[in-house]
């Protein structure tokens, strides 16, 4: 699918990802996770090619992105980016519209109106569909957003932080939108996550950063482990298994006090 | 209803221009009315597509290419000339061979600035930004200074050149100028859905497959032509363009730009027909056109702003 070949990014002496190589597994969601500033965002950008890599080279099928068109590239890989202060007029039908503008460059077919309501349809948009974004809560635009990436109708999926800022419901609603992308469509995500609870119960895979270089990654259960998120995060963890998927225990001080 | 009402209006109001106590002159009153008239639709059209994509690239409401300098170029062009030749300057280098030379000068200036600051593809909106408005602080002070050195008969020459004015458009110029700005024009509406992806950011527009960098290469050249175009015309029209692109927003209720490029037209040409008949009738050119805009757009705008509770 999508591999990293010694990718180097600096800016001015500061380095911020550090010969990083890894193949993200195709038909799954990896999550990346790891401190504040260990470059996961960056890593993110550069594969979107909303940053140029310093050095390295980054494969999508064996191609180099480079030298892929980007109106291609926008036809094969989709890309979330925070949603900030955002004060366009726009109702979610127009906005999710937006994700078929790599194939139809903004001239609807009546193919591209069947995908968008498929879209609508996945995240259970259809009865806000004539509302305007500005009136909606975080949650329901971060949905709209989300809905719009979904209509590029792309293999991979990258989404940087979809979860900030977003409560408990919401945040579940769009990780169980992106594991069913996955399970019923088949398509790879990508995702930061900061919340280790979901980057732990809802990817398979899971990629750790730590100060630009990547500190471990594989499948959740290799990951996850106490030890490795103790020093990763450099704090004290307590993995409690349930019935359904586990939780990691990180708020207790006295317990870190304990353990390291 | 508004839009509607506010595309009735125009062909009202540029009636109402070319014949109101005309006497139905056709040999003198009229033709002159309808280069004044020709003057408005092309300046109105100008400011009106400048500001609204200007804003759309800067993801700003409150700023026009007046921020650019483009305008500081030109009243320091005009400064240098009536210093270097006198009020003889108009007559020595006719009316005609000033509007290209500064139409030439501004392009210059928009190309040398972007290629200075857009070069290796850096599409960085915001430092573009803030070198306009230095250099057009700086350039402000140089036309200051040069003021200084005037007489005061070339002094007032200048202050009439600062302000607006459909009064100084001469036929041709007014004919080159419409045929230039309707070529941009047709750009513009081959463009305005790259300009709705371009409204929602660079990285949301690059996520989408467009060439964000050449993209807004393009769009600033259209801009600095329509603003070349305007301010050789009738003169430097500062903030203007605000009032027009807000109210265009607040009219269309909605982001695209097929939509809110054709009403800030409208409503661009409406208000400049509205001032010209009211400084003409009203005021008998004791007041100038921009003390008008500002006033009666500045009213609008407000009372926009109130009934709609500040989401224009």
């Amino acid at each position: 699918m999508i591999t990293l070949e010694h990718l180097h990014k600096v800016y001015g002496d500061k380095t911020v990802l550090e010969d990083v190589s890894l193949t993200f597994p195709a038909g799954q969601v990896t999550s990346l996770i790891g401190p504040n500033g260990a470059g996961k965002s960056t890593l993110l950008m550069c594969m979107a090619r909303l940053l140029p890599a310093s050095r390295g080279r980054i494969l999508l099928d064996g191609q180099d992105i480079g030298r892929i068109a980007i109106a291609d590239y926008a036809r094969r890989v989709a890309t979330l980016r925070q949603v900030l202060d955002f004060n366009l007029r726009l109702t979610v039908e127009e906005l999710v519209a937006f994700g078929r503008f790599p194939y139809s460059r903004g001239l609807l077919t009546a193919d591209d109106h069947q995908v968008i309501d498929e879209s609508l349809d996945f995240l259970g948009l259809q009865a806000l569909r004539r509302a305007y974004l500005d009136e909606l809560s975080g949650g329901q635009r971060q949905m709209a957003f989300l809905a719009m990436t979904i209509a590029q109708r792309t293999d991979l999926l990258l989404l940087d932080e979809p979860l900030n800022n977003l409560d408990m419901k919401h945040a579940v609603q769009i990780m169980q939108a992106i594991r069913r992308l996955c399970d019923e469509q088949g398509r790879t995500v990508i995702l930061v996550v900061h919340d280790i609870n979901f980057a732990a119960n809802y990817s398979d895979h899971i990629v750790a950063m730590k100060q630009g270089a990547v500190h471990s990654h594989g499948p959740v259960a290799e990951v996850v482990t106490e030890a490795n998120l103790r020093a990763l995060f450099g704090l004290a963890f307590e993995i409690l298994p349930s019935a359904h998927g586990f939780v990691c225990n990180y708020f207790n001080p006295s317990l870190s006090r304990e353990l390291v | 209803m508004m839009r509607r009402a506010a595309w009735l209006l125009l062909p009202a109001l540029a009636l109402a221009f070319l014949l109101l106590g005309s006497g139905l002159d056709f040999s003198y009153v009229i033709p002159k009315r309808l280069v004044r008239l020709g003057a408005i639709v092309v300046a109105g059209v100008c400011i009106a597509l400048s500001s609204v994509i200007f804003q759309t690239l800067a993801g700003n409401r409150v700023l026009t290419p007046a921020i650019m300098g483009y305008e500081g170029i030109y009243l320091l062009f005009q400064a240098v000339l009536v210093l270097w030749l006198g009020t003889g300057s108009v007559a020595l280098l006719g009316a005609q061979g000033n509007a290209l030379l500064s139409i030439a000068l501004m392009l210059g200036y928009s190309w040398l600035l972007q290629r200075w600051l857009l070069r290796e593809g850096r599409g960085d909106v915001y430092r573009l930004l803030l070198l306009g408005l230095v250099l057009t602080m700086v350039l402000g002070t140089f036309t200051q200074f040069i003021q200084l050195k005037t007489s005061p008969g070339e002094f007032s020459i200048l202050q009439g050149l600062g302000y607006t004015s459909f009064n100084r458009a001469q036929p041709a110029q007014v004919l080159y100028s419409g045929l230039l700005v309707a070529a941009v024009a047709v750009l513009v509406a081959r463009g305005t859905r790259v300009l709705d992806v371009l409204a929602l950011g660079r990285d949301q527009a690059i996520a989408l497959g467009l060439d964000h960098g050449r993209c807004l290469r393009l769009q600033m050249a259209l801009i600095a032509v329509l603003v070349a175009v305007s301010t050789s015309l009738v003169g430097p029209t500062a903030f203007m363009g605000v009032f027009v692109a807000n109210i265009a927003y607040a009219l269309a209720r909605s982001a695209r730009h097929q939509v809110t490029l054709p009403l800030a037209c409208a409503v661009a040409i409406g208000m400049f027909l509205l001032a010209q008949l009211l400084v003409e009738h009203l005021f008998n050119y004791r007041t100038s056109v921009s003390i008008l805009v500002n006033l009666v757009c500045g009213a609008y705008f407000l009372a926009l702003m109130v009934r709609t509770r500040g989401t224009p």
